[in-house]
């Protein structure tokens, strides 16, 4: 009886440890906009509209990773232009509401991994960045791809 | 079966039951991935060039040449870039010219309203006006507010030759350089 008595309990615990699967969504690019040859330029991560924006959502309370994939360079046909991400170019919140001037955990290294609490209200992510083009820039249009990597970590 | 058997299998029957739960209801591994983008548009280099030079013609021993800004024999550089863009404009002016073999040189000043900012592109002195810029302004402190217009920006130059008495005969030159740069603005 005292078997029975403790898978019943295991049962019961597992069913309180039931997730819903994480997601992430990009809601918005980095955007530099108009870049001067030699004149570097950076966006900072809590400018609205500009900066990266991730939206993460998956249960409340529980602890995910974030890892980005950052590009060394933007990219137009026949020409780069370096792209730099500072130790301190990611914020994170997941308070509710979100607050990307006022983030509950600022100054992060998007070049390692983050980790940190999916809130009610899941978890916003943002990222800022500096171009440096040449004096002699290619003109047109440059783009590059960041990707955002979010998993649980069981706890 | 002994008492202790039963118990076992007591145990291990519920036990089935729950290992296949345990498996659903524990998707901690999952991750997710999104794709965001970096853009930018990097526009069209500036560019500079030496149209026209400060030409002062011939000069007399003795007798000091001036050149106005919107003289049709001033100095023109046509600068051309992102329209609407501010950019750093810096005159590096010689203090004398010299003839090519370097045996004799002659003095030219620069005046602090020797030199005109013109954002229409005219790449006319003659007629430039105030409306058009930065008239009559300092070629050692070019306006800091200056932008490309939309068909070009160009600034005219002046100057005064100062020959000597004894100034030898022959053809003197000297170098004027802009630097232009976009300033981000």
């Amino acid at each position: 009886m005292m078997g029975i008595a403790y898978a019943v309990l295991v049962l019961s615990s597992l069913s309180g440890y039931a997730v819903s699967a994480q997601t992430v969504t990009s809601t918005n690019d980095l955007a530099f906009g108009n870049i001067f040859p030699g004149v570097p330029k950076a966006i900072v991560k809590s400018s609205v509209g500009d900066a990266a924006e991730f939206t993460v959502t998956g249960t409340t309370g529980a602890e995910v990773t974030l890892d980005f994939t950052l590009p060394a360079y933007m990219y137009t046909t026949g020409a780069n232009m370096p792209l730099f991400f500072s130790s301190s170019d990611c914020a994170v919140d997941s308070t509710n509401p979100q607050d990307q001037s006022n983030p509950s955990a600022n100054n992060l290294n998007p070049n390692g991994t983050i980790t940190y609490r999916i809130g009610s209200n899941g978890m916003s992510v943002w990222l800022g960045g500096r171009v440096v083009p040449g004096l002699v820039q290619k003109s047109g249009s440059y783009t590059a791809t960041i990707r955002l990597t979010v998993a649980y970590t069981g706890f | 079966m002994c008492e202790s058997g039963r118990i076992l299998k007591l145990v291990w029957k519920p036990a089935l039951v729950v290992l296949p739960v345990l498996l659903w209801a524990y998707p901690a591994a999952g991750q997710d991935v999104a794709v965001g983008s970096a853009t930018a548009t990097v526009v069209t280099t500036i560019s500079v060039t030496a149209s026209s030079p400060l030409a002062f013609g011939d000069v007399m021993q003795g007798v000091p040449a001036s050149i106005a800004n919107n003289n049709a024999s001033a100095a023109i550089f046509e600068i051309t870039g992102q329209a609407g863009s501010g950019a750093d404009l810096y005159l590096q002016l010689p203090e004398y010219l010299a003839l090519s073999d370097g045996s004799d040189r002659m003095t030219i000043t620069f005046g602090s309203t020797d030199a005109s900012v013109d954002t229409t592109g005219a790449a006319d002195p003659a007629a430039m006006n105030a409306g058009k810029g930065w008239q009559n302004t300092n070629p050692y402190n070019l306006p800091a507010a200056a932008v490309i217009g939309a068909a070009g920006t160009d600034v005219y130059l002046g100057g005064k030759v100062i020959p000597s008495p004894s100034q030898k005969a022959g053809n003197y030159s000297g170098d004027i350089i802009l630097t232009v740069a976009y300033n981000g603005s």
